[in-house]
């Protein structure tokens, strides 16, 4: 396959396209928040993979953790800023948890609405860095070696983002079991008594967002407090 | 969804990849079909365009137009691709020793001579301390304006590249922060942490949309000057506040005084409250010689942590009594990968250079704003 990929065989790229296109678009769609971008995202990156497929090393396994690696930077250039990709994705969400106007809607389809709210609320909660990791490691289920090479960091690096991005989701959803805490509060609502819920557990995961530049954490944890 | 992931327990991947099982679906109907007769025309049109010109027969103009249309959607990712290749160039270049981040110039390590400790006389040094802090006269924050506190500052940690755990170092350099004096709005220029030379905004909401809410580990003006100057209620706040947090309470309530003193510009009564809420604390103790981060050699009133051999110390001019910068040093030695940070090591090291009132972020003080 990585042969025929090189040489530029079209039906290598047919077969590509059957394979990994619902996997490169799911994964747009955890980039960017937004169904429609992600099919955008999808095309360009079959049509990057054709332009970089020289690249290809001749030696390897399935070409599937390439394409989400184009995909990432695919998506990267659609969504800029963090801030953009949180506004997709609450928008996202408020219409995924929407509920149904028919009451014999399925209980299963509001709760799957929910869950995609959830997790694109969850997303939205991390940094890019952070994200890319997590969609590529927990969403498409590839390896730190895999996803190390899809996004050209060392593995290392894949490592700590994940574990960084995992500390992180599970604040948040403790925050969002904590009871009064009601998950979909728009920003800037007061809410007073369920922010003093979610602040106090969000304090546990505080170092989380101060990793960077402080490396005495393991006695300062106010060292980049700062922030 | 094949989600699983290696080095990772099975719970805890199933919890994590729970949360992303709905983000995946089929395209639309239709959809699949449609992008893929896309592609294949276009690799195609390429593969035509492509023999072409190396038949050395140019499209005319109307083809060549159409083959630009693509360009911008893959120049900007070649690019990006472009950019992390540099950056794993640079990693692996710096293996040996330093790490390539923001421009501050890199080393094994920083070192420096242990000074002599001993419980005698602390509370007497602080009480001096506390009488120079006393008289300091600090100037208010208005709303609207910033606390900015100019330091300089390095630090040593240990390094895992592919494996191989090493000691690094970020070598002495220029932090600067800007805080208003609610703490809604910010800036923090350090090469050692920002990216680019222009800084970071602190400026909130963060990603969670929250404003911030001052606490005692990231406290703002209008925070601290709402604090009791009480010492024993001032010390019964720090140990509620910061509770299961550090390596023992106690530690932690220093270590949280000396955050307070470095970085953040508290009134006077605090300020000098707050060294003797510190001669409160167990296990407090005199080091008869430091230097700070630039240069400047003192007193230190210093604690140290049983759990990680590091002592913390802050550093006091021997006549003043004006505090100067805080450092902390390894000085016990440890075991296993820590083991690389040798007794004598400075973990971290910061003077505090400049610490004034302005009316704007990023605006520097002149020099009779310093205090």
């Amino acid at each position: 396959m990585r042969t025929r990929v090189r040489a530029g065989d079209p039906s290598a790229f047919a077969e590509l396209f059957d394979t990994y296109a619902r996997a490169v678009y799911n994964h747009a769609f955890r980039l960017t928040a937004d169904w429609s971008t992600a099919e955008d995202v999808m095309a360009a990156t079959f049509m990057e993979a054709w332009r970089l497929r020289a690249r290809v090393d001749p030696e390897g396994g399935s070409l599937r953790p390439w394409l989400l690696g184009i995909a990432t930077n695919t998506a990267r250039n659609q969504y800029r800023s963090n801030r953009r990709y949180r506004r997709a994705a609450s928008a996202a969400a408020a219409a995924e948890s929407a509920v149904p106007d028919h009451a014999e809607e399925v209980a299963a389809r509001v709760d799957g609405g929910r869950r995609l709210a959830a997790a694109l609320t969850a997303l939205a909660a991390l940094r890019r860095p952070e994200r890319e990791v997590v969609a590529l490691c927990l969403g498409e289920g590839l390896d730190y070696e895999a996803a190390a090479a899809a996004l050209g960091v060392p593995v290392g690096t894949v490592a700590s983002r994940l574990s960084r991005a995992r500390r992180k989701l599970r604040a948040l959803s403790a925050a969002q079991a904590a009871p009064g805490a009601r998950p979909p509060r728009p920003a800037g609502a007061p809410a007073a008594a369920s922010r003093k819920e979610v602040r106090g557990i969000r304090e546990g995961a505080r170092p989380a967002r101060q990793t960077r530049g402080d490396h005495t954490h393991a006695i300062r944890p106010a060292q980049e407090g700062n922030r | 969804m094949n989600a699983s992931t290696p080095r990772q327990s099975p719970a805890e991947g199933d919890q994590d990849a729970e949360l992303l099982s709905r983000t995946a679906r089929d395209l639309p109907t239709g959809r699949h079909q449609f992008h893929k007769e896309h592609l294949m025309a276009r690799i195609q049109q390429l593969q035509t365009s492509q023999q072409e010109e190396h038949g050395g027969r140019p499209g005319g103009p109307a083809r060549t137009r159409r083959l630009r249309l693509p360009r911008p959607a893959v120049t900007l990712p070649a690019l990006a691709a472009g950019l992390a290749a540099a950056v794993v160039a640079g990693v692996v270049v710096n293996d040996g020793g330093g790490v390539a981040d923001g421009g501050v110039a890199t080393g094994p390590g920083l070192t420096t001579e242990i000074g002599a400790a001993s419980s005698e006389g602390v509370p007497q040094l602080l009480d001096r301390i506390s009488l120079a802090a006393a008289a300091s006269g600090h100037p208010t924050v208005e709303p609207g304006q910033y606390v900015y506190v100019e330091s300089r500052t390095a630090d040593t940690f240990l390094r895992t590249v592919g494996g191989t755990t090493t000691l690094a170092s970020h070598e002495p350099h220029r932090r600067q922060v800007w805080r208003s004096a609610d703490g809604t709005k910010g800036r923090l220029v350090d090469p050692a942490v920002n990216d680019s030379a222009e800084g970071e905004t602190l400026s909130l909401p963060d990603e969670r949309g929250n404003t911030p809410v001052a606490d005692l580990n990231s406290p703002s003006y209008d925070y601290l000057a709402g604090l009791t100057t009480d010492p024993d209620k001032l010390l019964a706040t720090i140990y509620k506040e910061t509770r299961g947090m550090g390596n023992t309470p106690d530690q932690q309530a220093f270590t949280t005084i000396g955050d307070l003193l470095g970085e953040s510009y508290p009134p006077a009564e605090l300020y000098s409250a707050l060294f003797r809420t510190a001669a409160k604390i167990p296990g407090v103790v005199v080091v008869d010689d430091a230097v700070d981060a630039a240069g400047r050699h003192g007193v230190a009133v210093a604690r140290l942590d049983e759990a990680s051999g590091q002592r913390e110390e802050w550093i006091f001019d021997r006549k003043t009594h004006v505090f100067l910068g805080e450092r902390v040093v390894q000085v016990k030695r440890n075991t296993g990968t820590e083991a690389l940070l040798k007794p004598g090591t400075v973990v971290f090291t910061s003077a505090v250079l400049k610490r004034a009132v302005v009316n704007g972020i990023k605006e520097t003080p002149t020099a009779s704003q310093e205090g």
